[in-house]
C-alpha cells in the first residue's frame, strides 16, 4: 500500500539489489499486531480453558486470574488502537485517492489460485507469476482482518456486557462469548498453519521486519511486480 | 353304635402332644436368640409412673420425674426391650445415688452421651456437625441427640418424612416456614411426596454443616444436581435433567467449578442455583412468585448486575441448549463455527499439505536428476 520505490544501492561485490516492500509504519504495525495477538492468545487461552487443570495450575490464585485479565485487556486496547490507526490510515489514503489496490482481492487472485492448485496437483509445470501481494498473502491479511474485527467486537461486548445490552439485544452476549472463544482458536490455528508455513517453512520471509526483498526473492515470488518495477523480465536466461 | 371313650382317643392325644413338643422345640430357638426381656421398666414406673413425682434442681427449675407408660409404649426402644437402665446407667438401685445436675439442660447434656453406646457411628458424625461446633463455642442450647430424637418417646425420625422439618422447625422455625411455601415443601406437606428433599437431604443428617461457608456455596450446585440431574426422577415431573450440565458450561458454572476445584475457601459471587432460585423458597418457574419467573428474572439478575437493563435477561440462555427459537443469535454463531469455519480451515490445511507434498517431490526430483 506504500508508494513503490526502488532502493538503489551502490553496487557491492554481488551487486545485490533490494526492493522496498513494507514501510517503517507498516513494520511497526506488524510488530504491534504480533505482540498484542501473542499476549492476547497467551492470556486468553487459559481463560477459555479454565475448566482444564493446566489452566488452573497456571491461574493458581484468584489474583492471578485478575492479573491475566488485566493484561488481556491492556493488550486488547493496544490492538484496538492499532486497528483504528490501520483503518483510519486506509480511509485517509482512500479519501486522497492514494490508496494502493495491491491488497484488495481481484479476479486475478482467483485465476492465480486455480493456476496454483493445478501446479500443486502436478497438472501444470509453472507457478503463477504474482504481483506485489499474492493470493496467499491476501488470504492471510483478510482472514485476520475479519477475524480480528470479530474478536474486537465480541471482546468488547463480553468486557462490557451490561453497557452493550442497554441498546443491543441480550442474545449478543452469549453469542459474543462463543464467537470470541472459538474465533481465537480458529485464528490461532490459521496463523500456525498458514502464515507460519508461508513465511518460515516455504521460505524464510523476513521482509515484514527488514522492509525489503532481495532481487532473487522478487523475481521468484513476485515476478509480475518485478517486471512492473524494473521493466525487465523476471526470468533470467540461465533459468529453466 | 360305638361310644367314644377317653381310652380310644388316648393315642391321638399322645401324638398331638409329641407334635406340640416337637414344634415348640424349634419355636423356642428364635425366642432364645432375642435379648432377654428387661423387667426394669415396670419396676421403675412403680414410682415414676406417678405424675406428680418431681424434684427441684439447684437452679430452681422443677424437674418432673414422671414417665408415662404411654410414652414408653410409643418409643422405638421400649418395644425392643431396651429399658430404663440402658440409658440411666448410673442408676441401678433404690435409693438412687445422688444426682448432681444443676440445671435441666445439664442433665440432658449428660444423658445424651449414653446414645453413643449403641449409635456410635451417628454419634461420631454428630460430633463433627455445626451443632457440635456451636456447643463447643459455649452454646449449651446447641442441639444434642435427644433434642431432635426425643428421649423417653424416641420415634423413627422420618415417619412421616414431614416429621423431619417439624423437628428442625423447633429451632429453625422461620426457615421451615419459608420451606413450606416452596415447591419442595408444598409437595411434602400436601402429598407426602417421597422425592422432594426435606431439610436433612440437603443439609445432611448428623454431620450437618454450616451452610453459609464458601465450601458449602461452591458445592451446592452438586447438591441440587443429585436430584435435578437424575433423568428418571426429572422425567417423572416433566423437568429437564440437563439443567446442571448446561449450568456447568455457563459463565457462572465454570467460575464456580474452578473455585470449587482450587479455591474452595475463597468466597465467590458467581451465581449458584440458590442465588437465582432462592435458598429455601424455590418455586416452579411458572409460579408468579418464583424469583426466576420471566416477569421477575430481571430483578434476579440485578441482584448481582445492578445496572443491567431489560435486554439483559436474554443474555442468560437459561438452562437450554442452543436453539433457533430461544437464542437465534447464538444459533447462527454456532452454525457459523460448526460449518463455515471448519470448511475454511480444512481448505487451508489441505492447501498447505499440497504445498508441502509438492516441495518434497521437487526436492526428491532435483536430487535424483
Amino acid at each position: 500500500m506504500s508508494a513503490k520505490k526502488t532502493i538503489k544501492r551502490t553496487p557491492v561485490a554481488q551487486q545485490e539489489r533490494f526492493f522496498a516492500r513494507f514501510n517503517l509504519g507498516q513494520r511497526w504495525e506488524h510488530a504491534l499486531l504480533f505482540l498484542s495477538v501473542t499476549v492476547l492468545l497467551l492470556t486468553g487461552l487459559p481463560q477459555k480453558y479454565r475448566d482444564m487443570s493446566w489452566s488452573q495450575d497456571l491461574l493458581s490464585t484468584p489474583e492471578r486470574l485478575d492479573l491475566i485479565r488485566q493484561i488481556h485487556h491492556i493488550a486488547a486496547i493496544v490492538l484496538t488502537l492499532e486497528a483504528i490507526y490501520h483503518i483510519g490510515r486506509a480511509i485517509y489514503l482512500m479519501a486522497r485517492r492514494k490508496m494502493s489496490a495491491d491488497m484488495f482481492p481481484n479476479m486475478q487472485d482467483i485465476h492465480d489460485a486455480w493456476h496454483m492448485l493445478q501446479y500443486l496437483l502436478f497438472l501444470r509445470k509453472d507457478k503463477p507469476a504474482f504481483g506485489k501481494y499474492n493470493f496467499e498473502q491476501k488470504v492471510t491479511y483478510w482472514f485476520l482482518f475479519f477475524g480480528l474485527a470479530l474478536m474486537g467486537i465480541s471482546g468488547f461486548i463480553i468486557w462490557f456486557p451490561v453497557q452493550f445490552t442497554q441498546f443491543l439485544p441480550g442474545g449478543v452476549v452469549p453469542a459474543s462469548k462463543m464467537a470470541h472463544s472459538t474465533e481465537a482458536v480458529v485464528a490461532g490455528i490459521f496463523i500456525l498453519i498458514w502464515h507460519f508455513y508461508h513465511v518460515h517453512i516455504e521460505r524464510l520471509n523476513l521482509s515484514i521486519f527488514t522492509g525489503r526483498l532481495t532481487e532473487d526473492e522478487m523475481r521468484k515470488f513476485h515476478a509480475k511486480e518485478y517486471e512492473r518495477v524494473t521493466g525487465q523480465p523476471a526470468s533470467k536466461p540461465d533459468d529453466k | 353304635m360305638k361310644t367314644r371313650t377317653p381310652y380310644r382317643q388316648m393315642p391321638w392325644l399322645i401324638f398331638a402332644g409329641i407334635v406340640v413338643l416337637f414344634v415348640s422345640l424349634f419355636a423356642t430357638i428364635p425366642a432364645n436368640a432375642r435379648p432377654p426381656m428387661q423387667e426394669t421398666e415396670k419396676y421403675c414406673l412403680s414410682c415414676h409412673g406417678n405424675s406428680s413425682l418431681s424434684m427441684t434442681l439447684p437452679s430452681g427449675e422443677k424437674l418432673s420425674l414422671y414417665v408415662s407408660q404411654d410414652q414408653l409404649d410409643h418409643s422405638v426402644h421400649s418395644s425392643k426391650g431396651i429399658e430404663c437402665e440402658a440409658c440411666h446407667n448410673n442408676i441401678s438401685t433404690y435409693p438412687h445415688p445422688e444426682q448432681k445436675y444443676a440445671t435441666k439442660r445439664e442433665l440432658s447434656l449428660n444423658y445424651y452421651q449414653t446414645c453413643e453406646k449403641c449409635h456410635s457411628a451417628n454419634y461420631a458424625k454428630a460430633q463433627d456437625s455445626m451443632h457440635a461446633q456451636s456447643a463447643l463455642a459455649g452454646n449449651e442450647n446447641a442441639p444434642v441427640c435427644t433434642d431432635c430424637h426425643g428421649h423417653h418417646d424416641t420415634q423413627k425420625p422420618d415417619e412421616p418424612r414431614s416429621l423431619v422439618s417439624e423437628t428442625c422447625s423447633k429451632c429453625h422455625g422461620g426457615i421451615v416456614d419459608i420451606y413450606k411455601q416452596s415447591v419442595h415443601g408444598e409437595a411434602l406437606l400436601s402429598e407426602d411426596n417421597p422425592d422432594v428433599p426435606v431439610c436433612t437431604d440437603c443439609h445432611g443428617v448428623h454431620n450437618i454443616q454450616d451452610a453459609r461457608t464458601d465450601q458449602f456455596r461452591v458445592e451446592s450446585p452438586e447438591l441440587c444436581a443429585r436430584c435435578h440431574a437424575d433423568k428418571a426422577l426429572m422425567d417423572k415431573y416433566g423437568l429437564s435433567s440437563d439443567v446442571y450440565s448446561i449450568y456447568k458450561r455457563s459463565w457462572h458454572g465454570v467460575d464456580i467449578s474452578v473455585y470449587k476445584a482450587r479455591w474452595g475457601t475463597v468466597w465467590h459471587d458467581s451465581a449458584v442455583c440458590t442465588d437465582c432460585h432462592g435458598v429455601h423458597d424455590m418455586r416452579k418457574t411458572n409460579d408468579p412468585a418464583s424469583k426466576v419467573n420471566p416477569a421477575n428474572l430481571l430483578t434476579a439478575c440485578q441482584k448481582c448486575h445492578p445496572t443491567a437493563g431489560p435486554n439483559w435477561v436474554d443474555a442468560w440462555t437459561g438452562h437450554n441448549e442452543v436453539s433457533l427459537e430461544r437464542t437465534p443469535i447464538l444459533f447462527y454463531v454456532d452454525k457459523f463455527y460448526t460449518s463455515f469455519t471448519p470448511f475454511i480451515l480444512w481448505a487451508c490445511i489441505i492447501y498447505v499439505l499440497l504445498q508441502i507434498i509438492h516441495s518434497i517431490v521437487d526436492r526428491v526430483r532435483s536430487t535424483l536428476s
